[in-house]
């Protein structure tokens, strides 16, 4: 359990996080979705008592986590995979962490088999790793502990898509037993794949957060058929807004049950129809962040 | 229980708590002092950078007692094969106090040390404690060395001796090296950063005697705040009421104030 009230931040005149409210609940995997610069890293190293708050307050299972007596027991932290010793072997930067949490050493082997480094990369220096390499140690070191609660900065970077695969199933599997997981992350549809709630930051605020089902269903649908000018016309002829896609066929602001009927009714043949999915969810994204994306979205 | 276990604690293994709905709410505590200045000691040992520092006092103590054995048929007294071991160890062993703190930053450890520990000010007591610990330890090897080479110069060499040696001699010499370490560890506290904490370290003696050739004035306060001058009489033995006073400004300077507002910074600063 992770909840933030009224978070703020501030650099000088610079507001890194304006008011940020939110929760991430057991058994549930939280997203956190923002364009770079927008607030993700900020808040999370303010949650894990690295960065001090200037208004608000972060809680971990519902105390500051700087006052947890041995945070590594109840906290996995994977906030930057590169920030190791280079000259440590993966082994070692486990077995410290072993020590220092006071975990069995055994642990150590039992992690890295987890996360598929073999013993001889476990062995190598982390000088030498790749940063898919690095983020599994990261991981490894996360989860040693045996915590409830997992806090990680875009874990998916540097992976193949077999090992994006590996850490969604490992993220579900956490959040199903009963686990805290909050992730962030720009990869759109990578978030939509794994979180059950949603939380989009821009420019330092929170702009929409929901379940991911909430939110993708105000993603509206992606609808196609044989004749897509004539299901427009059908579509607005009953009040819903419709945008044609570049990529062929329409986004109907609307659920897809809607369409569906609207479609029958006029006797359309569909040819795809999808409810709000990482096209809708994407340009949900965009649209809300907008105001704080590096490139102006393209109307 | 087995006779192969007679070693081990007679009382039982306590059972296995039994697992109750609120398992998860583990008995935690604090992480131990002494836990936490295990890990700092093994991470000063555990890299490629710090085993080479420790390899190269050894050889450089090494080498000077194979001069000091070889000249003059080993015809030294006790406290010149001191100083041999004690001399090199003092000037390499302060980068072991540099590095423990400045490669957190370098390497950019703080991150995931600090999320481990979020009671800063243990971690770097720690630090302290683990460097002290080395330190001691290098002063007993170097004491012992020391020993060892000035018996072995009377028995192998043929050499008389000289076993004279006060006492104070030997506790000036592990303070040289010891408050040469406690310096370095409050330069990379500071500084935070390898190359600015060593240049400055082995900067300041050569900037004080510049310093002092050029500005009379820079001399006399010198005497009181170079600290290369003002250990030196611990080497002789005795330290006068002045003496005294003139180590502890310089101490208060170079090793306290930085250790402290070093320590200082790192409980309040933000860890990137």
């Amino acid at each position: 359990m992770i909840t933030v009230e009224h978070l703020t931040k501030r650099y000088g005149a610079f507001t890194a996080l304006d008011d940020v409210s939110f929760e991430s609940r057991p058994g549930r995997v939280t997203g956190f979705l923002g364009p770079n610069g927008a607030g993700k890293t900020t808040a999370m190293r303010v949650v894990t008592g690295l960065t001090p708050a200037s208004a608000g307050t972060a809680t971990v299972l519902g105390r500051p986590y700087a006052t947890l007596p041995n945070p590594g027991r109840h906290v996995g932290v994977l906030l930057d995979a590169s920030a190791q010793h280079a000259g440590r072997t993966g082994r070692e930067v486990l077995t410290l962490a072993a020590i220092l949490t006071g975990v069995d050493r055994r642990r150590v082997d039992a992690m890295l088999e987890l996360v598929g480094l073999t013993e001889k990369e476990a062995a190598r220096r982390v000088r030498n790793y790749s940063l898919g390499m690095r983020q599994r140690l990261g991981i490894a070191q996360a989860l040693l502990p045996d915590p409830e609660v997992l806090v990680l900065d875009e874990p998916a970077n540097g992976l193949d898509p077999a090992g994006i695969r590996w850490m969604r199933d490992l993220l579900a599997g956490f959040a199903a037993r009963g686990g805290t997981v909050l992730l962030s992350s720009h990869l759109l549809n990578e978030i939509e794949r794994v979180a059950d709630d949603i939380i989009v930051i821009g420019n330092g605020r929170v702009v929409a957060q929901g379940t991911t089902t909430e939110l993708l269903a105000g993603a509206g649908t992606r609808v196609a058929s044989v004749d897509d000018s004539a299901l427009a016309a059908a579509l607005e002829a009953d009040g819903v807004t419709v945008a044609p896609l570049a990529t062929g066929g329409l986004r109907a602001d609307t659920d897809p049950d809607t369409v569906g009927r609207l479609a029958l009714r006029a006797g359309v043949a569909l040819r795809e129809l999808r409810g709000g999915d990482e096209r809708g969810l994407e340009e949900m994204f965009l649209e809300l962040t907008a105001s704080s994306a590096r490139e102006g979205v393209a109307a | 229980m087995s006779a192969a276990t007679g070693s081990a604690p007679v009382t039982a293994p306590a059972p296995p708590a039994p697992a109750t709905a609120g398992d998860r709410e583990r008995p935690v505590r604090t992480i131990p002092m002494p836990r936490l200045v295990h890990v700092e000691l093994r991470k000063m040992l555990d890299t490629r950078a710090g085993r080479w520092l420790l390899v190269a006092i050894g050889v450089l103590v090494v080498g000077a007692l194979a001069i000091l054995l070889v000249q003059d048929g080993g015809e030294h007294p006790l406290g010149d094969y001191l100083q041999a071991t004690t001399l090199p160890t003092a000037l390499l062993l302060p980068v072991v106090g540099i590095l423990a703190v400045t490669s957190e930053w370098s390497q950019r450890t703080a991150l995931v040390t600090f999320t481990l520990e979020p009671r800063r000010a243990r971690v770097a007591w720690a630090k302290v404690a683990a460097s002290l610990l080395v330190g001691v330890g290098a002063v007993a090897v170097s004491f012992a060395l020391a020993v060892a080479a000035h018996g072995s110069a009377i028995a192998l060499r043929g050499a008389t001796g000289d076993w004279n040696l006060a006492g104070t001699v030997w506790l000036g010499a592990a303070g040289y090296v010891l408050l040469g370490l406690l310096q370095g560890l409050g330069f990379g506290m500071l500084l935070r950063n390898t190359p600015a904490a060593v240049v400055l370290y082995y900067a300041l003696p050569t900037g004080w005697s510049i310093l002092g050739s050029l500005w009379a004035r820079a001399a006399s306060v010198g005497e009181w705040l170079d600290l290369n001058r003002t250990m030196e009489p611990l080497f002789s033995g005795s330290l006068s009421a002045e003496q005294w006073a003139r180590l502890g400004t310089s101490v208060g300077l170079w090793v306290v104030l930085p250790l402290a507002v070093g320590m200082w910074w790192i409980t309040r600063a933000e860890v990137k």
